[in-house]
């Protein structure tokens, strides 16, 4: 008789029910009902889809493109700036500094988010040190004017969800491996074709993993935009949480979450299927390359 | 040999660039926590001008009762979170890797979920979720602040131990407990004698990364707690308002400290446990 270790994971299965599902299932219920009143929080007797449409009015539409807008970018700047780094610490870094450099990466990771923000604003405040530096080369005319802006809330973002792209793609192209790469070099191809052809397409599955651990959270992010967005910078979390907070409608708020959700879900949907089309006419030639070889 | 890969390798002006550009981001990376570290010595009012040096700042920790009280809820969530977050995710990585079937990929699929959903989500799901057990079903362990946080923090880090504790056993065949049972153990005591010691460097290395998630939680600890029982995090957003000064800077600065050694502990074990660097990496960034 062998112990029952299926039972094992009940304990986590019921915790997570509990404390995950549970009250995620309760948030889409709210976002059927309506705020009763200005004592109340929410209100379930009537259900409509009425709190979806007044999350996408013109009042918070705007907040919701934002969210994108810095979403998708931050993203794409996160793999710009990280992608080299992560292939440079994989590849031609020495091999017995790469234990202190991803060591290195790891520090800005684990420190406090909201304190490597906050580091953020005072670098970027008018009366900090970089405005006086600044205006003392004479690059700029004025104190810097970054602080509470879109532009602000995107260095945050980028710097504080950069680890999170260059840990995954380091381990992917640290898989790849420099037998294979020495072998496309030695069948003739130069360093960018190894890296186009050989190098990428077997990190994919590490740049996809990275992309998707920078964007989602990043949809959803509070802290950044709190600290360094101000009025000119809203995120769809902090619309969120402002009806969780202040406004005291749980019900708008909850069909924000749901919202938020789904922009997410449907952004990536849409992204995979633009590089899926992208991706046919190279997978019929590399067939056809295939099929000559053999 | 060294001569015709140097030469293969194509320009070298394109890996010194490639260096120089990995040099700029480790910078960039650090700019704002030398900046924190640095306005830790500030002797004057506000964080953002600089006064002169002191240690003045640091004092706060001893003096100030609101910041200590902060820092001690913080450290006491942190340990309970993640003892119980440890506990959890040991049992549900064992059987993830000890009886694998369908039943796996669904529990992986939850997991994935977890750790996915933003965290603003979580945080206003168990507001009304904990409101809702507390006052309406009459549960009043769930007006607790403690319990309120550790329940928030437990979320995820349940998720990480999960993965870690699954990847190490995956990675170790079964042979040592088959042998246990045939040399009749039983099963409680192959899993306390065979099995857990196996597991046992996951074990450690999640417990301190879900000591680092609960200490450094902020969005979640706002929502879910309760006025008396404010973490560290959430009283700094809280002082984003009425300004910020260099003792938050100071007290920060220990936090990453305590976070820095915890790291190095979790990257000691792992070693010791005779993971490379990049599983290590691997484990370190959340599975």
């Amino acid at each position: 008789m062998r112990s029952p270790r299926f039972g094992l994971a009940v304990p986590a299965w019921v915790w997570l029910a509990l404390f995950f599902i549970a009250p995620i299932a309760m948030v889409v219920w709210f976002s059927f009902g309506y705020k009763p009143g200005i004592f109340g929080t929410h209100a379930n007797d009537v259900l409509s889809f009425d709190r979806y449409a007044e999350a996408m009015s013109p009042t918070f539409f705007a907040t919701f493109q934002n969210t994108l807008w810095v979403g998708i970018l931050g993203t794409v700047l996160c793999l710009l700036i990280g992608g080299p780094v992560a292939y440079w610490m994989a590849v031609k870094a020495p091999p017995s500094r790469r234990g202190l450099l991803i060591a290195l990466v790891m520090v800005p990771f684990w420190t406090n988010f909201l304190v490597r923000t906050l580091g953020w604003q005072v670098i970027l405040s008018p009366e900090g040190w970089l405005s006086s530096l600044l205006q003392g080369m004479g690059v700029i005319d004025g104190p810097i004017d970054v602080l509470y802006t879109r532009t602000a809330v995107l260095i945050g973002v980028v710097y504080n969800y950069l680890p999170l792209m260059i840990l995954p793609l380091y381990v992917a192209f640290d898989r790849v491996g420099t037998p294979l790469r020495e072998a496309s070099k030695d069948l003739g191809a130069n360093g960018l074709r190894t890296f186009l052809q050989v190098t990428v397409p077997l990190a994919r599955p590490g740049i996809i993993a990275g992309v998707l651990l920078v964007f989602i959270p990043l949809m959803g992010d509070y802290i950044t935009a709190t600290v360094l967005g101000g009025a000119q910078g809203n995120m769809i979390g902090q619309l969120v949480a402002s009806q969780f907070g202040t406004a005291q409608n749980w019900a708008l708020g909850s069909a924000m979450a749901v919202l938020l959700i789904l922009v997410i879900m449907l952004t990536i949907a849409v992204a995979a299927g633009i590089l899926w089309l992208i991706s046919l006419p190279f997978r019929n030639r590399s067939r056809l390359v295939l099929g000559e070889a053999s | 040999m060294s001569d015709t890969r140097t030469r293969r390798r194509g320009p070298a002006v394109g890996d010194r660039i490639l260096g120089i550009w990995s040099i700029v981001v480790y910078a960039f990376l650090f700019l704002p926590i030398i900046v924190i570290i640095m306005a830790s010595f500030n002797s004057g009012r506000l964080l953002v001008a600089w006064d002169g040096f002191s240690f003045a700042p640091f004092a706060a920790l001893v003096e100030k009762p609101v910041i200590r009280d902060a820092v001690m809820v913080s450290l006491r969530t942190g340990l309970i979170a993640a003892l119980f977050a440890a506990v959890l995710g040991t049992l549900a990585g064992i059987a993830m890797a000890r009886r694998p079937g369908k039943w796996v990929w669904w529990f992986l699929g939850l997991l994935l979920l977890v750790s996915v959903t933003p965290e603003i989500v979580d945080a206003v799901a168990l507001l009304p979720w904990l409101v809702f057990l507390g006052q309406d079903l009459g549960l009043s362990m769930f007006n607790d602040g403690t319990v309120r946080l550790v329940v928030g923090h437990s979320l995820f880090s349940i998720a990480i131990v999960s993965y870690i504790v699954r990847a190490r056993l995956v990675g170790l065949d079964a042979k040592l407990e088959e042998a246990s049972a045939d040399l009749y153990a039983p099963p409680v005591r192959t899993f306390l004698k065979v099995t857990l010691p196996l597991a046992m460097p996951a074990v450690l290395a999640g417990f301190l990364l879900s000591f680092t998630l609960s200490l450094d939680n902020t969005v979640v600890s706002a929502f879910v707690q309760v006025s008396g029982t404010t973490p560290w995090p959430v009283y700094v957003l809280s002082s984003l308002r009425s300004g910020l000064r260099p003792e938050i800077a100071a007290v920060s600065t220990v936090m990453l400290l305590l976070t820095l050694v915890s790291l190095a502990l979790v990257a000691l074990v792992l070693k010791r446990a005779g993971d490379s660097t990049t599983e290590i990496a691997r484990t370190m960034a959340g599975g």
